[in-house]
């Protein structure tokens, strides 16, 4: 043993002052305060090191990740963004049973159209592109299109088991049947009878 | 407490002793010194007779206690956490909730088309589904994922509709639970809890150990396949910082999701909070989620 005191462990455990006395060899002691002091930098080092500045200023965590999150852009369009150019739709729509059915829905995400919008604002040489062609796949995710593609329509109220009783579902075939659909293959056959933005009847 | 002074306490009194002559001073530790004398042996078997006692009488005690009506959990309606980011801070404002209306949805998937789009999630991965609970007549349930197209548009063959008892749709994101088992297994820190009392995950710091995803009992956390560390629903917490609703909230046709202040009274949600009976999944946790439901069934988890 390296801090063996003075070969005098007698199995009788000495009293504090026969202790200190008993060192013969004092260097040993010193030698164990350096390393541990030595291990302590170190590991104060390290701390510093990964530790953020900020950290636990807010609470236990990085106090500018909250910052940076906030940051992210909002990118799905709320009616009220539309809305805010679109003023007329905004009116169609109000009070209608279709007023919560957000624009995205029927007319693409958009994100594009509004960034580009937002840019146009303030440099009048941006100009928007047209809408475009619809390929009827939601998953294709089409920045902006004009459709009057009945599957838009019934992405909501093709009939599903599951759905609320009192949520107005149909099931195609036979409600075009009933209604008399004078085209009932063709893709805007729901504009035949019903509203886009005012959905009458 | 004389109830639980029983005979049972000599007996465990003796077999302790027992336990030390046969076993304990055999060992060179008790040799050499504590148990020499009869004397001692006689003192040490009191006092651990007086401990076995006393302990015994405290822990008894203490179990009784539980009995008595109203220490016990397991009321139906709980009442909402309090507000406060960790559940022992000071309240905190603004406190924001989240109240899923079960009775609204149509399971038509605009919210994960929306969720998908603002938060980047990867293709295959998701912050928030829905699920349809399907009651057959004959007695199973069945559920089963809202494609993001919708059933209409996803080419799915549809249970008959007379085999059917009843069936719903559940959509689910994250409870931001108070006492949130997520954050508390972070070994680095990354797992925040807002001011706000919302759940967020410091990418930057996130090492991508996983150890969230365990603990998630909603199975909500995922690792993200193109970051490589934790991803969540964060209620869209960079949209409510700006004021505005969450991406699947203001998807939603139907008005399924309802978002909004907690501390403030005049509120939607706080409208209909107050009005409308609301459950919590996993109650029996003890997670105190902030996501409430409307028309929660058992089969529901
Ligand atoms: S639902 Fe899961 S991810 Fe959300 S706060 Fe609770 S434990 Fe964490
Ligand atoms: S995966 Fe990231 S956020 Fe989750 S426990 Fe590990 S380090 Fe923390």
């Amino acid at each position: 043993m390296v801090f063996s005191v003075g070969g005098r462990m007698t199995g009788v455990a000495p009293t504090q002052g026969t202790l200190m006395t008993s060192f013969n060899d004092t260097r040993h002691l010193w030698a164990l305060g350096a390393c541990l002091a030595a291990v302590g930098l170190v590991g104060m080092a390290v701390r510093r090191e990964m530790v953020p500045d900020d950290f636990g200023t807010k609470g236990p965590y990085r106090a500018s990740a909250l910052d940076d999150i906030a940051a992210q852009p909002s990118l799905f369009q709320a009616d009220a963004t539309c809305h805010a150019c679109h003023e007329s739709v905004e009116h169609e729509r109000a009070g209608t049973s279709h007023e919560a059915v957000g624009c995205t829905h029927c007319h693409g995400l958009a994100v594009d159209h509004v960034s580009i919008a937002r840019r146009g604002a303030e440099d009048p040489t941006v100009t928007l592109p047209p809408a475009a062609e619809w390929d009827g796949d939601f998953l294709t995710k089409t920045d902006l299109y004009i459709s009057k593609d009945r599957a838009t329509c019934l992405s909501c109220h093709q009939a599903v088991v599951g759905m609320p009783a009192d949520f107005k579902k149909i099931d195609v075939a036979v409600h075009l049947e009933e209604q008399g659909a004078s085209e009932p293959l063709s893709k805007e056959t729901c504009f035949e009878c019903h509203g886009g933005h005012d959905t009458a009847p | 407490m004389s109830l639980f002074e029983l005979p049972i306490l000599p007996t465990l009194g003796a077999a302790a002793a027992g336990g030390c002559a046969s076993g304990g001073c055999s060992s060179g530790g008790c040799g050499t010194g504590g148990c020499g004398s009869a004397q001692a042996e006689r003192t040490s078997e009191n006092s651990r007779r007086e401990f076995l006692k006393t302990a015994t009488t405290l822990t008894l005690g203490a179990m009784s206690l539980t009995l008595l009506p109203g220490v016990t959990a397991g009321d139906d309606m709980l009442p909402l956490p309090p507000p406060g980011g960790d559940g022992h801070a000071p309240a905190a404002k603004p406190m924001y909730g989240f109240l899923i209306d079960t009775t609204k949805c149509i399971g038509a998937g605009k919210c994960l088309t929306a969720c998908r789009v603002e938060n980047s999630v990867p293709e295959g991965q998701s912050r928030t589904w829905v699920e349809r609970y399907v009651h057959y007549k004959d007695g199973r349930v069945e559920v089963d994922l809202v494609p993001e197209t919708g059933y209409a548009g996803s080419g799915e063959v549809q249970p008959a509709a007379e085999d059917v008892l009843r069936a719903y749709f559940v959509p689910k994101l994250c409870n931001q639970c108070v006492d949130a088992p997520c954050n508390q297994v972070c070994p680095v820190h990354a797992s925040i809890k807002s001011p706000e009392g919302i759940e967020l995950v410091d990418t930057e710091r996130c090492i991508g150990c996983g150890y969230c995803v365990q603990a998630c009992p909603y199975g909500i956390r995922f690792m993200n396949h193109d970051t490589g560390v934790a991803d969540k629903c964060n209620w869209c917490y960079h949209r409510v910082m700006r004021n505005e609703q969450p991406a699947c909230v203001e998807a939603c046709p139907t008005g399924a999701r309802v978002f909004g202040r907690i501390d403030d009274p005049d509120s939607e949600i706080s409208r209909r909070l107050a009005t409308v009976p609301t459950n919590v999944l996993k109650q029996h946790l003890g997670t105190l989620p902030l996501t409430r439901y409307v028309g929660l069934t058992d089969e529901v988890t």
